[in-house]
């Protein structure tokens, strides 16, 4: 009996090198024959597949960014399609639902790829998808145009084909940061000013928080960290860490949260008595649901920075955006629709600098591109410095006791002047 | 000092509701040694019956209180007999009814899904921001109302196991279910009517859970096993004994932002779990029962 | 014991041991042979060819999920925790040194192996709900912990592979059933030793097991390291195979769920079961993907209820089933019924060889 054992693993030994070898010649010519790709001929249709999270936690999310890409189809065609080599060739979105799951964000992609042979993708939403789903892209070797992924971590991964419409977190706490420290020359704010950072342990909050941190290094003597504590995006209960930030007496209250966070957090904020001089939860703070949910006094004097404002769209290209989008939906655009919109309008102006439909001459279309756009700055391009990823000023808004939230910096578009501290504390 | 008194009046109020979320548990366990595994879907379940109950029947979600218990205590019931009694009893059922409430779970989480979507929802009546001063410190008043109605709860469920005829049943039925046949207790009535209350419970976890927090389908994992952690912590032995197993779990998470990260303070009562089950196997879970 | 248990192989020459029956071996390699040649001969798109590895890599883990949970009875609804810990140590091996990527996978496994046996040994001292119970706290810890362990996981903004290294997607098919191919193998053996029959008798009965002189301690913890080390190794393929991973996607609760119902749905215990149960985890939500993403769960929660109350064998017991109907007899003298489900009433054989495929 164990004899035969030997011999029975003898044969085996013998067995799996021959197999192993038998895949090493069988499959290394078949991953090369896939690149072979004939002439490319400009088609009538140019199909872009997407997906977005159009159920699952971030639905509502998914839902802006479907009118951003649909509105921007739609006036592309109803011009009668983008000029591709003097050719008007109409465009089309195949769009799928990831239901906010990586998984299916990769798999998705995948099958728009192989299945329906995109040859250009735009984004979903939400980082870690956007994250997971642009290696598909790199790999295959496809143009991809996000609007919904910040994260410096997308775009330092030295891939050369995706790009991104939303400027780093980073930039947005560095652009509440230099407006804060105009307030403390100001005499407004104490020197050196307490900061507590709270900060959602996601890379969108990684981000915000370096922001701050870089920023506080590079000003010595103006501020001091006195709360770095993060918590779990969706959490339900913030009594721990709210009660560090109280215990620290803070006077610049900072977190970077998601809705529902915020709602939940701000709650809480409330109820234990808390009052900072300033309070910011990075891009949230104006929305209608906040107002609704916690009152307009519970909101007051929150600052938030976003990547566009509907206040920006008096004129030029926003007016138009503005008023395209209240004809098509009857309400007025965030910034969810503002960046996907332009997400897709870079990627068809590409598409026609290139004048073909050759992916790698697409590709270097975006690298070098420079379109007049609705974000701030007033200029969109994918700076191969920054990894692809757009880099402007992000705009500070405030909400007030009357129920407005006006511009309050940058100076050039602001629309009111901010109030610090905040006057609620006693 | 005084930060450490708000910490302690703090833990002393989550004690509140996490005993609130362990009792139907507990009691289930207890009794038919079936571990409930739906019970955060449950929580979850009741969470959305009072929105809805709030945003389209305008009901304060504490007013709403007995519709709740009866709704979910004929949910429990119908759970039992539909199909908890259908599987064997004892060491070889403990799996299959665990894995059968677990299908039950991601049923419910679905339902609730097709039917709410996964948006956080939260029920946010007028006081849900009000605040009152208990020993100097600021506290929301919600969670000074779920505390009370958690005590509430307790009392009740005491005074029934301990001095009704059917708390009596119920407790006989948990330690000796055969000689409960033998004295003519219909034993699998007394089943059904002990889901049925530990389901309810759960429902009305759910409603206390609704006017704290936000939630979506996929809340009550971590309060299923906060429960459990509980249970595990203060043993079977009464219901004073899962308010025991509360505080400690309460203090323990509130009390551990001295030495982890805040982000890490849920963690602490897994972590727990796993130790007092190591620690102490069968023992704690397998105590006497209810009585 | 085992000779009248098992029946050895027919003597040809060289004589089988008693756990691999040449019938067996025979539809064992020939499988293999054709799956391995088939995306060779079969033309099918990239999409269809990557789904495949990825599903093979599945099947393992479903199998090794099983090995916990169906030999030995110990459902765990944490072996995310495991599944974690092999793909970030094969990520970081591979991006902090230039190790091959099957050295990673390796670590990764060995790794995650000996982090099962960290939490298992204590707790595979509790049986039946406990023990599952501890696991999901074991999943929930590990994945917070990981989570906030930003200098080794990125924190949550997880790790990306180098593309261009490392073994392409496509190469992937063959590396995942080389994976399965072994795991299979694993499988089998497990069931059929002396092993087998110990962690069967531990199943039934702990304190008769040891009664009779089976160390179940010993060959608990044996089974959980074998496990967690091939969940480990699933890991470390799934971080090659999406090339970017996060903490809260690798150690989620849906994953350590995802393992239970491959294994559950599939007929736990056996072998074709879970292998079944990842096939048809794959299949179900490919067909959901597109339009009826939601639903997944809730079909999967209804298939666990229907599957607990009348088919404790799962898919491969109605296969069984069906196959009885049609005619087909297991042979004669093959290992007797192996108890799958506890209650298992109508069918307890083990469902036929070429759990391959």
């Amino acid at each position: 009996m164990r004899d035969s054992r030997i011999r029975r693993c003898r044969w085996w030994f013998v067995a799996l090198p021959i197999v192993g070898a038998l895949v090493a010649v069988g499959c290394a010519p078949a991953q090369h024959s896939k690149q072979a790709a004939g002439a490319v001929t400009v088609p009538d249709t140019i199909t872009v597949g997407a997906t977005l999270p159009l159920t699952g936690t971030e639905s509502k999310a998914g839902g802006f960014y479907k009118q951003g890409y649909d509105l921007a189809f739609d006036l592309a065609n109803r011009a009668g399609g983008i000029d591709v080599g003097g050719k008007k060739v109409k465009v089309q979105l195949k769009l799928l639902d990831d239901t906010t799951d990586q998984a299916k964000a990769v798999n998705l992609a995948q099958r728009l790829i192989s299945q329906d042979k995109v040859s250009f993708m735009l984004g979903t939403y939400t980082t870690p998808l956007v994250q997971a789903q642009s290696v598909v892209a790199e790999q295959a070797q496809i143009p991809y145009v996000n609007g919904g992924g910040a994260a410096l971590s997308i775009y330092n991964r030295g891939y050369t084909w995706v790009f991104g419409t939303l400027a780093s977190i980073v930039n947005l706490s560095t652009t509440e940061m230099r407006w804060l420290q105009a307030q403390q020359d100001a005499g407004k704010l104490p020197k050196p000013a307490r900061i507590a950072i709270v900060w959602e342990n996601t890379s969108h909050g990684q981000d915000f928080r370096k922001g701050i941190q870089d920023w506080v290094k590079a000003n010595p003597g103006r501020y001091t960290i006195a709360v770095d504590e993060s918590f779990a995006l969706d959490g339900k209960d913030f009594s721990a860490v709210l009660n560090k930030v109280k215990a620290a007496k803070a006077d610049l209250f900072m977190a970077d949260a998601h809705l529902p966070d915020y709602l939940t957090m701000q709650r809480q904020y409330i109820s234990t008595g808390m009052c900072n001089k300033v309070i910011t939860y990075g891009a949230r703070g104006a929305e209608p649901d906040a107002r609704q949910a916690l009152g307009t006094k519970g909101v007051s004097y929150i600052m938030s920075a976003v990547w566009w404002n509907a206040q920006l769209g008096d004129q030029g290209l926003n007016k138009t955006f503005v008023d395209q989008f209240k004809a098509k939906y009857g309400t007025d655009p965030q910034w969810y629709q503002a960046v996907s919109y332009e997400a897709a309008r870079a990627l068809f102006a590409a598409i026609s600098q290139a004048g073909s439909v050759d992916k790698t001459k697409v590709r270097d279309a975006l690298s070098n591109l420079k379109i007049p756009s609705i974000l701030p700055g007033g200029t969109l391009s994918f700076p191969a410095a920054q990894g692809g990823q757009a880099s402007y000023q992000f705009v500070v808004q405030q909400n007030l006791p009357d129920g407005s939230s006006p511009i309050i910096y940058p100076n050039d578009v602001k629309k009111a002047d901010g109030i610090v501290p905040n006057p609620s504390c006693k | 000092m005084s930060e450490v008194l708000a910490l302690a009046v703090s833990a002393v109020l989550l004690a509140g509701f996490y005993a609130a979320m362990a009792y139907g548990l507990g009691l289930i366990y207890g009794v038919l040694r079936v571990v409930n595994l739906a019970h955060g879907g449950l929580i979850m379940a009741a969470a959305y019956l009072t929105w809805v109950l709030f945003t389209r029947l305008h009901i304060d979600p504490y007013l709403a209180i007995p519709v709740v218990l009866v709704v979910f205590f004929a949910a429990g019931v119908g759970l039992y007999r539909g199909l908890v009694r259908l599987l064997p009893r004892g060491a070889e059922g403990g799996v299959q009814s665990l894995l059968l409430l677990f299908g039950v779970w991601l049923i419910l989480r679905n339902l609730a899904y097709l039917l709410f979507s996964g948006n956080d929802q939260a029920v946010r009546t007028s006081y849900s921001t009000a605040s009152v001063r208990i020993l100097g410190n600021s506290f929301a008043v919600t969670r000074v109302v779920v505390f009370g109605v958690a005590v509430i709860a307790m009392l009740a469920l005491h005074l029934l196991l301990r001095h009704t005829l059917l708390g009596k049943a119920i407790r006989a039925a948990g330690q000796n279910p055969r000689s409960c046949t033998l004295v003519g207790i219909d034993v699998d009535r007394i089943y059904a009517l002990t889901f049925g209350i530990g389901v309810a419970l759960a429902g009305l976890a759910g409603l206390l859970a609704s006017t704290l927090f936000a939630f979506n389908p996929s809340y009550g994992a971590g309060e299923l096993l906060r429960s459990f952690v509980v249970i595990v912590l203060g043993g079977l032995g009464s219901v004073v004994g899962i308010a025991a197993g509360a505080l400690v779990l309460a203090f323990a998470e509130v009390f551990s932002i001295y030495l982890v990260p805040s982000y890490l303070t849920a963690a602490v009562g897994f972590v727990l779990l796993v130790v007092v089950l190591v620690a102490r196997p069968a023992g704690l879970f397998g105590q006497r029962v209810l009585g | 014991m085992r000779a009248r248990l098992v029946r050895s192989g027919p003597r040809i020459g060289w004589r089988l041991p008693a756990w691999a029956p040449a019938r067996t071996l025979v539809l064992f390699v020939g499988a293999l042979a054709v799956l391995y040649a088939l995306p060779l001969v079969v033309p099918m798109g990239d999409y269809a060819h990557d789904l495949i590895g990825l599903t093979f890599m599945y099947m393992a883990a479903a199998l090794a999920w099983n090995w916990l949970g169906g030999y030995v009875g110990q459902i765990s609804f944490g072996h995310a925790a495991m599944f974690g810990v092999g793909g970030f140590v094969a990520a970081r091996i591979a991006l902090s040194t230039g190790l091959p990527f099957w050295a990673g996978w390796l670590a990764g496994g060995l790794t995650a192996g000996l982090y099962g046996l960290l939490w298992g040994h204590p707790t595979l001292r509790l049986r039946g709900p406990y023990f599952s119970i501890a696991t999901i706290g074991v999943g929930e810890a590990t994945r917070l912990v990981a989570t906030y362990w930003d200098p080794f996981t990125g924190g949550s903004s997880g790790l990306s592979l180098p593309l261009g290294q490392g073994p392409t997607k496509f190469a992937l098919y063959w590396y995942g059933l080389y994976l399965l191919a072994a795991v299979v193998a694993l499988s089998w053996w497990l069931r059929r030793s002396r092993i087998g029959l110990g962690l069967l008798a531990i199943k039934e009965d702990v304190e008769a097991a040891a009664d009779v002189g089976v160390n179940a301690t010993l060959y608990q913890d044996l089974v959980l390291v074998l496990s967690a080390t091939v969940i480990g190794v699933c890991g470390g393929f799934y971080a090659w195979y999406q090339a970017f991973i996060d903490p809260q996607d690798l150690f989620s609760f849906d994953r350590s769920i995802g393992f239970v119902l491959m294994g559950v749905v599939g007929g736990i215990g056996t072998i074709l079961g879970p292998a079944l149960g990842a096939i048809v985890f794959v299949v179900v939500q490919e067909l959901l993907l597109a339009s009826y993403a939601q639903f997944y769960l809730g079909i999967y929660g209804l298939l666990l209820v229907l599957i607990i109350l009348f088919e404790p064998l799962g898919l491969s017991g109605l296969l069984l089933r069906l196959a009885r109907r049609l005619g087909w007899r297991p042979a004669a003298g093959r290992a007797p019924a192996i108890a799958a489900g506890p209650a298992s009433s109508a069918s307890t054989t083990e469902p036929g060889p070429g759990g391959a495929t």
